[in-house]
């Protein structure tokens, strides 16, 4: 495989936008965005894996009776309200912009403080259109399926890859994490039990936390809740931290293979807000929770648990002990873009920046450190829609974000400067269309590469 | 490096006591906060250079690791390429200084065949009214390790900058006398030009290994 142009990961970016776009015309639609993206693939296997990535992405999107927006879940009825955490946002990125000389000059940057819900409901962060037809005949499909009497996973699959609308994403998450089940009548009295029996754990072993063999455990997700979402001020209220402690604290007395894992803490958060985005309008960040009744705020906390739980079922390896999950995983990402990239590769062998210097933490917390909470939400629409999207998938996400910076990366010539860039890649004003790319590319590499020989397998 | 000597350092030391926060401190010259840092999970890395006396510069690497036991596997694999180490407590925290000779041992049984000079940091001074763990007693400690002692705070910046040009300092001293040498395929010293350091004639006649730093 030839390293790929500069431009080709936006040029195929921009291929599959299109393809995925509207388009009455379908034939006419694919051979032209089928062509073009095939200019940087020169074998026959590029171009039969490339047609069939097309053809895949031809059945997303004829789902839906009219072709969905790409990635656009942009509600209407959201106003978009000025919170304080956007006009953190927006001095953030001044910061950043002020501190960047200073960073250059002693390469001493701070990790940008990034991890928003700034805007969840505006997910774009370069503004949100209003809503089109196609956007609201895609919601309209996703109430279809979701009222139905049995809803049809798969189909929810499809149409939930490439973005979940904010209004549907709460039940939806609940069906696609295998949580809520697809018969309608039996929901109900699933997610009563369900929430039962979490809080029956709660009553049987909470009081533990204090006793001696689970001190440790206790103590560790004590001293990390506090410090996790920092800057948003519905993490610091005592109810929500609580909320957290018992949630992790559960998860990890019934999972003594691995226990609490640093890292494990920003897991819960993408289901909580979503979650909780179900009782609030606007402004999830700066919402005060004991608004919320008692039974409102136990529903959120038992269906973050189990929904966290089901994840983390496919992800325990990444911190049970030597992170086994996570080594070969990393290992994974070497040897895949040791094939996608040469350049970049070699560049890395040349100044000896190893993956795991700069990967690991990519692994241990999917990404959610490199992203704000909005992209991470909407990475996780397609990480559920996804067979092992947690586990495998992710996989190449991380290599389409890795190359994503490719240039970046080129231009740095010492071994310091590269591992500032990659602990700190600039993603604060990412929103959907670059997450919509991002899993676009991965879509693409997984798809390549997922029957190479030598490479890995699961 | 270009013609400068090139250090890696490695911070050690329980969760919460501070290690990120005098890093931020020490390289941005500014105090995040304790609530402003998220959890370091595996390693992150920093640099900066420092004058070490008059004219003498070093550029220093440094590893700021996971206080989590969960992480050793990661973070163990970084001490053989660190020429010194701060070995960090939290003064408000006993059981942080009673981890300090834990630390010590894991990070002796991983440098092999090298070593590390370390630095033992009581951090957090600031906090004068919830010390648990008197000066002397630190002291006492790491005169026993053969290490010298110094109390720092993050938010006030206090002997920041001192615990680190002191440690650098000594391990100038040690390379200097040839106590530590360069060595291909380690990555703890690298040296852009160091008049004082005696080379094996073999290293004498290779070009000089292109430093990284």
């Amino acid at each position: 495989m030839k390293s790929k142009k500069a431009s080709s990961f936006h040029e195929f970016a921009r291929n599959t936008s299109d393809a995925w776009d509207i388009g009455d015309d379908e034939d006419e639609d694919f051979s032209s965005s089928s062509s073009s993206s095939l200019q940087t693939l020169n074998s026959k296997v590029a171009k039969a894996t490339a047609a069939q990535v097309l053809e895949n992405h031809s059945k997303l999107r004829a789902k839906p009776e009219r072709a969905p927006a790409a990635f656009s879940d942009v509600p209407t009825n959201c106003k978009v309200s000025k919170s304080s955490s956007e006009a953190q946002l927006s001095r953030t990125a001044e910061e950043a912009c002020v501190r960047s000389p200073l960073q250059k000059q002693q390469s001493l940057p701070l990790r940008p403080v990034i991890p928003l819900v700034a805007r969840i409901s505006d997910q774009n962060a370069s503004g949100a259109p209003p809503m089109t037809v196609r956007e609201k005949t895609r919601l309209e499909k996703f109430r279809q399926l979701l009222s139905s009497h049995n809803t049809d996973l798969d189909e929810l699959r499809k149409c939930s890859w490439p973005g979940v609308p904010r209004e549907v994403r709460p039940v939806t998450w609940r069906l696609l994490s295998g949580y809520l089940p697809a018969n309608m009548e039996r929901r109900k009295l699933t997610l009563q039990r369900k929430r039962e029996e979490y809080f029956g754990f709660i009553q049987q072993y909470y009081d533990s936390r204090n006793e001696e063999h689970h001190q440790d455990t206790y103590r560790q997700i004590h001293i990390d809740i506090p410090r996790t979402n920092p800057l948003i001020p519905l993490f610091q209220q005592p109810l929500v931290q609580e909320i957290f402690e018992r949630i992790l604290f559960i998860w990890a007395i019934r999972h003594p293979a691995s226990g609490y894992v640093q890292g494990i803490n920003d897991l819960v958060t993408p289901f909580f807000v979503v979650f909780l985005s179900e009782y609030v309008e606007e402004d999830v960040e700066n919402f005060d929770v004991t608004n919320l009744s008692q039974d409102v705020l136990r529903s959120i906390e038992a269906d973050s648990f189990w929904c966290m739980s089901k994840l983390l079922d496919g992800i325990q390896d990444n911190y049970t002990f030597a992170q086994p999950g996570i080594q070969k995983k990393v290992k994974a990402l070497e040897e895949l873009v040791s094939r996608i990239d040469e350049q970049v590769h070699n560049h890395f062998r040349k100044y000896e920046v190893e993956y795991l210097q700069f990967a690991f933490r990519w692994m241990n917390n999917l990404l959610m450190r490199e992203l704000p909470l909005r992209c991470t939400i909407r990475l996780w629409d397609t990480y559920q829609s996804e067979p092992e999207g947690f586990s495998h998938f992710h996989l190449y996400v991380c290599a389409a974000f890795l190359i994503k910076w490719r240039k970046e990366i080129l231009d740095e010539e010492d071994f310091q400067g590269l591992l500032m860039l990659l602990q700190n890649l600039p993603t604060i004003h990412w929103g959907n269309e670059e997450i919509g790319l991002l899993l676009a590319e991965a879509y693409r590499l997984k798809y390549m590469f997922a029957d190479a020989p030598n490479h890995y397998r699961r | 490096c270009g013609n400068q000597d090139c250090f890696r350092l490695i911070v050690l030391g329980d969760s919460t006591v501070g290690k990120s926060c005098l890093l931020h401190r020490f390289t941005e010259g500014r105090f995040p906060g304790p609530l402003h840092s998220d959890p370091t999970v595996g390693v992150d890395f920093f640099s900066r250079l420092v004058e070490i006396e008059p004219g003498k510069r070093v550029k220093l690497q440094l590893w700021d690791t996971a206080g989590q036991e969960r992480f050793r596997s990661i973070t163990r694999s970084y001490y053989r390429n660190s020429v010194g180490g701060l070995l960090v407590f939290d003064i408000t925290n006993r059981r942080s200084f009673e981890h300090v000779k834990d630390w010590l041992e894991e990070a002796k049984m991983h440098v092999q065949p090298f070593q590390i000079v370390f630095l033992l940091v009581g951090h957090k001074c600031d906090l004068v009214s919830q010390r648990e763990v008197t000066r002397e007693e630190a002291e006492k400690l790491s005169s026993a390790f053969g290490m010298k002692y110094i109390e720092t705070s993050a938010k006030d910046a206090t002997n920041v900058e001192e615990s680190f040009t002191i440690l650098t300092r000594d391990i100038y001293e040690l390379v200097k006398k040839g106590e530590i040498t360069i060595q291909d395929g380690w990555e703890g010293v690298k040296s852009g030009f160091v008049p004082n350091v005696v080379h094996s004639s073999e290293e004498a006649v290779k070009p000089r290994r292109q430093c990284i730093c």
